[in-house]
């Protein structure tokens, strides 16, 4: 680049180096990334236009493959019961998240092994989470059924009925991810100037509406940042309930990419698993937009 | 990798001709290119590490399974000894290994000369051509097989429902059965005066002697998918029903298939409570802990239950044929060897595969640790039989085996029947009531998908 | 009184989600140290008999060698590979005028290739990848994760580099260095500390994926250690002992990475939105 410029006159070569460099060093980036985006999801929204069978491309299908998903009921389910796990999970996080978060923004002993302590589930690959959640809801060798056991459940294994497998699933999803609320909300919360909770304090608030006035409003850039990860991230779940559960019993546990991930490599059917893929792409567009919107960053307007 | 710098290339070109304050763009691209390119140089190293196309080595690719130990321990070992002709052995679970085969085969990658599969995968691998036609290799077949256990290996099938695409095409061989893999009962004889031969006779055994949870009449595994299917054919057979009929349509939701399920759900009282998550290992447990009193089951078994490291009634646990109703209908499910279309040493394959289903190496094979054989005279052989008790019933089992559908879309229809089933059994576990009409509404519905998926995929009706 | 009790809550609550929080990590190293018979024998929270044979079937019997060594070689040169592509268009963002077009549209398409989930990517990226015969390679791994990884690097490193005064720099060009000598003399050292917690952010993330190795990987010549993982849950077999052993291996070099960077977190897990 440098030499490139090399004949130019002085003064001049120096203002180009000035004001291309920095464009200059966004180009191999721009490039790595178009590769592993823009150009595998082009090639995809043309494999869900063919047909494949046997893994075999049997030429273009129109718009067959997106008509055959929108009429098997098995996708169908399989989008509903991922709207709910991503719906459950991200409340129940959430509020957990804030709690937690609450909790640890004072003055403890120990503050830092608490956060430890807490984060840890996050750190883990979600396929060992998996393993970890399969260890405890065995039914033979698990701790889960004996547990419930003591509370008064008997003779249910957590694997092996419909709800419950879709609650242990959500539940080991809890557990991973309640530490990313935490930490985010924590750092909101960290933040928020001390002085005006003070005074209205003073003022003989209550504790409530000290949280519903003062904390929540300067709270709820972060919630809404943390809030759009979090659903983005769940979206996409398939690490850990493939471990778990494979989807079943039945499909209660079938998430979308479950099952857009077995049409696509057990089925063969990479067609229809891409035409599935394009229109969960579509949905995840949209919630990016908003997090986009949202989140509005930048160097300098954070 | 290659279409990268291709793309590099080209801008930069590109940027040349079009731009006359080129210096600018010119650098972009350079720029880009000098970047990249160190960075793909170093990391070339490490690509196609796997494709060696030695003549003198074969690769084979595997699922675990205890019938394949001798196989690997015993039989892979002899062969590089005997010819000097190296194997590498990868074995991983099931589900991976049958997407890791299939890819490496549709995609030549090479990684591997030879395929042990389940013979249901054998369509979708010939008719993707994912393995190569063994006729064609000019493969020598020993007439010495059992029929029910070569024609697993057909493409299209010899027998059965057949696909309007392949309708007329000629069948050729491609894969050859090694293990005559097979479903049996097992039964501790300490509960039974003789072989059960019905299914009412373990029923009445069962509701006499059971105690769950320290003695269970029956076990099965109930995972939905490919598991609970297995569970479920032998039934379905011995009542007469179908997993799917000459025309294709499902066989299983009429009155046989639904009493065969019902059947099944008439031992929910003596069964361990979380079998609707059971797979083989949690399955065979119980039975191997004296907690058990039958159960169907593959050969693979057969390893385990004289083992004392695994099982706590060894010498107490005979075998039979699958109980009948109209008559017995084990599922066959061999595991059967196909070589890969990017094979490096196809060749090399073809000689270790002839070498391992010749009548010789087949009886040895039986007499390691009593494994199924594929060979009449292995399985029959009276000396062997009397050291390996399960032989004789493997060899019956065999010839009256019922295949599943051969189409390349069986995957799919073990899914949606083995989803539909195990709801089924679970719904059947948590009401321990109503079992017809679960039995019933779930077949029909698993039926009602299976058509609803072969109309779309056209090529059927 | 009253405040005292609550405190003793508070402390009870959190003593609670640290029971909580980690059991599943006690589970699966005591399970990872029994034998078998101990496994299946009933309810015990301290192995017995310890015995460390589960991991020594995980390297005699199950591969645990090569998985290891793919993750280690992958890693490797996958982050190595993003922090250079990366670093530089970080650099470059924050040098651009706040606020310009180019900017925040850069910023917004890195981060939109950031947040797509990975089963949107994982079949066009296999049908791709064996176009070019890059199936079951450490190649094709690495070229995929560097690039993923690239928008992750550039997020959190220009949050990173925005922090760095500008006029430490600016004094440097005046002394007549280049931009890239500038980057290279002065912003680079001052961002290490950052380089550093965005290397490790990366290690995790690479190591801990599963889905795209899964789907682009098929012997030990190529898998990665999450793979590994898995295949020792089988449709056959489900080997618990190994499996608990192999989740201590898959979790053991990631937690410690992740205790190095602890303080980041927040900014790791938002790419720089909150800190």
């Amino acid at each position: 680049m440098v030499t490139a410029g090399a004949a130019r006159p002085r003064p001049r070569r120096r203002r180009a180096a000035f004001i291309a460099g920095p464009h200059v060093l966004l180009v191999p980036a721009a490039i790595a990334l178009a590769a592993v985006s823009v150009y595998p999801l082009a090639y995809g929204i043309v494999a869900s236009l063919r047909q494949y069978r046997y893994g075999l491309d049997m030429g273009f299908a129109g718009a067959d493959n997106y008509l055959n998903v929108l009429q098997d009921a098995t996708f169908l389910t399989a989008l509903g019961t991922t709207a709910k796990y991503v719906v459950l999970c991200v409340l129940i996080e959430t509020l957990l998240g804030l709690g937690l978060a609450l909790l640890v923004n004072r003055q403890l002993v120990g503050t830092g092994l608490w956060r430890i302590g807490i984060i840890l589930p996050m750190t883990v690959a979600p396929v060992v989470v998996g393993v970890m959640w399969r260890l405890i809801y065995a039914s033979d060798i698990g701790i889960a059924d004996p547990v419930l056991g003591l509370l008064g459940v008997h003779g249910v294994h957590v694997l092996g009925g419909e709800s419950s497998a879709f609650l242990g699933v959500v539940l080991l999803d809890v557990w991973e991810w309640t530490p990313l609320m935490f930490l985010i909300l924590l750092a909101g919360l960290q933040t928020i100037p001390q002085e005006p909770l003070e005074a209205a304090v003073m003022d003989g608030a209550s504790a409530l509406r000290v949280f519903f006035d003062h904390v929540l409003p300067m709270l709820r850039p972060v919630l809404f940042v943390a809030i759009v990860l979090r659903t983005i991230d769940a979206l996409g779940t398939f690490d850990q309930v493939y471990v778990l559960t494979r989807g079943g019993p039945g499909v209660s546990t079938q998430l979308f990419s479950i099952y857009a991930y077995n049409t696509a490599f057990l089925f063969t059917q990479e067609g229809r698993a891409m035409a599935m893929v394009v229109l969960l792409l579509a949905a995840v567009l949209v919630l990016a937009g908003i997090a986009i919107r949202l989140v509005r960053l930048g160097p300098g307007t954070r | 990798m290659a279409h990268k710098e291709e793309d590099v290339k080209s801008e930069s070109i590109l940027s040349r001709q079009l731009s006359r304050r080129s210096v600018l763009k010119a650098g972009l691209a350079g720029a880009a290119g000098l970047s990249v390119a160190p960075f793909l140089d170093a990391c070339s190293t490490f690509s196609s590490s796997s494709s060696s196309g030695s003549t003198n080595k074969i690769v084979i690719g595997t699922f675990q399974d205890n019938a394949m130990v001798p196989f690997r321990d015993v039989f892979v070992k002899r062969f590089q000894s005997e010819t000097g002709i190296k194997v590498q052995y990868n074995e991983t679970n099931y589900d991976a290994w049958y997407q890791n085969s299939k890819n490496d085969g549709l995609h030549k990658t090479g990684a591997y000369d030879i395929y042990v599969m389940d013979d249901n995968w054998v369509p979708e691998f010939a008719a993707g051509k994912v393995i190569q036609s063994l006729d064609k290799l000019g493969f020598k077949v020993n007439p010495d097989i059992l029929a029910n256990g070569l024609n697993q290996g057909y493409w299209p099938p010899k027998t059965g429902a057949k696909m309007k695409a392949f309708a007329n095409a000629q069948p050729e061989l491609y894969a050859i059965v090694i293990i005559d893999d097979v479903e049996i009962l097992y039964y501790n004889k300490q509960y039974f005066d003789g072989a059960p031969k019905t299914w009412d006779d373990i029923a009445q055994a069962a509701q006499s002697k059971s105690k769950p949870p320290s003695l269970y009449g029956w076990s099965a595994r109930g995972v939905k998918g490919n598991p609970i299917v297995q569970t479920y054919l032998p039934l379905l057979n011995s009542y007469g029903g179908n997993f799917v009929n000459q025309d294709w349509s499902p066989g299983f939701a009429g009155p046989e298939g639904v009493a065969a399920l019902e059947r099944l759900f008439s031992f929910i009282p003596y069964m361990p409570s979380g079998s609707a998550e059971f797979d083989t290992d949690q399955e065979v447990q119980v039975l191997l802990q004296g907690q058990c009193m039958a159960l169907t089951e593959y050969t693979g078994l057969t390893h385990q239950v004289d083992d004392p490291a695994a099982s706590k009634v060894s010498g107490q646990i005979n075998m039979a044929a699958t109980p009948s109703q109209e008559k017995s209908g084990p599922a066959i499910g061999t595991f059967i060897c196909g070589i890969a279309s990017g094979a490096p040493n196809p060749q090399g394959a073809k000689k270790f595969l002839e070498w391992f289903t010749s009548s010789p190496v087949q009886i040895d094979f039986a007499k390691t640790n009593g494994s199924a054989a594929v060979t009449g005279s292995a399985l029959t052989d009276k000396t062997i039989s009397s050291q390996y008790r399960w032989l004789p019933a493997i060899a019956d089992a065999v010839n009256n085996s019922v295949a599943k559908p051969h189409t390349p879309d069986e995957p799919k229809f073990e899914d949606i029947l083995g989803t539909r089933l195990n709801e089924a059994l679970v719904q059947a576990l948590s009401k321990k009531s109503g079992y017809r009409s679960i039995a019933s509404q779930k077949l029909t519905q698993a039926a009602n998908e299976i058509t609803a998926y072969l109309k779309q995929q056209g090529g059927y009706f | 009184m009253k405040r005292r009790s609550r405190r003793a809550l508070i402390y009870l609550a959190l003593v609670a989600a640290q029971v909580f929080a980690l059991f599943p990590f006690w589970w699966m190293i005591t399970t990872s140290l029994k034998h078998q018979v101990e496994i299946f024998g009933g309810l015990e929270f301290l192995p017995q008999a310890p015995t460390l044979d589960n991991f020594a079937a995980l390297f005699d019997r199950y591969n645990f060698g090569p998985f290891l060594a793919n993750s280690l070689l992958v890693v490797a040169f996958s982050v190595a590979g993003s922090l250079l592509l990366g670093t530089p268009a970080a650099y470059a963002l924050t040098k651009l005028p706040t606020e310009s077009w180019l900017q925040r549209q850069a910023l917004i398409v890195v981060l939109l290739v950031r947040m797509l989930p990975a089963i949107l990517l994982v079949i066009p990226f296999y049908l791709v990848l064996a176009n070019y015969g890059l199936l079951n390679t450490r190649l094709g791994l690495i070229l995929v994760y560097t690039g993923l990884n690239t928008g992750f690097v550039i997020w959190l490193m220009q949050s990173f580099l925005a922090e760095i005064p500008r006029d430490i720099e600016e004094a440097a060009l005046v002394d007549g260095d280049s931009r890239l000598s500038a980057l290279r003399r002065i912003v680079l050292p001052l961002a290490a500390p950052g380089l550093a917690a965005t290397a490790i952010f990366s290690v995790i993330n690479i190591y801990n994926d599963f889905l795209i190795a899964l789907t682009m990987t098929s012997t030990p010549d190529a898998q990665t250690i999450p793979v590994g993982v898995s295949t020792l849950i089988g449709k056959i077999q489900i080997q618990w002992g190994p499996m608990a052993a192999a989740g201590v291996v898959g979790a053991l070099p990631i937690i410690v990475f992740a205790l190095i960077v602890q303080r980041h977190f927040v900014r790791g897990l938002t790419l720089g939105a909150v800190k």
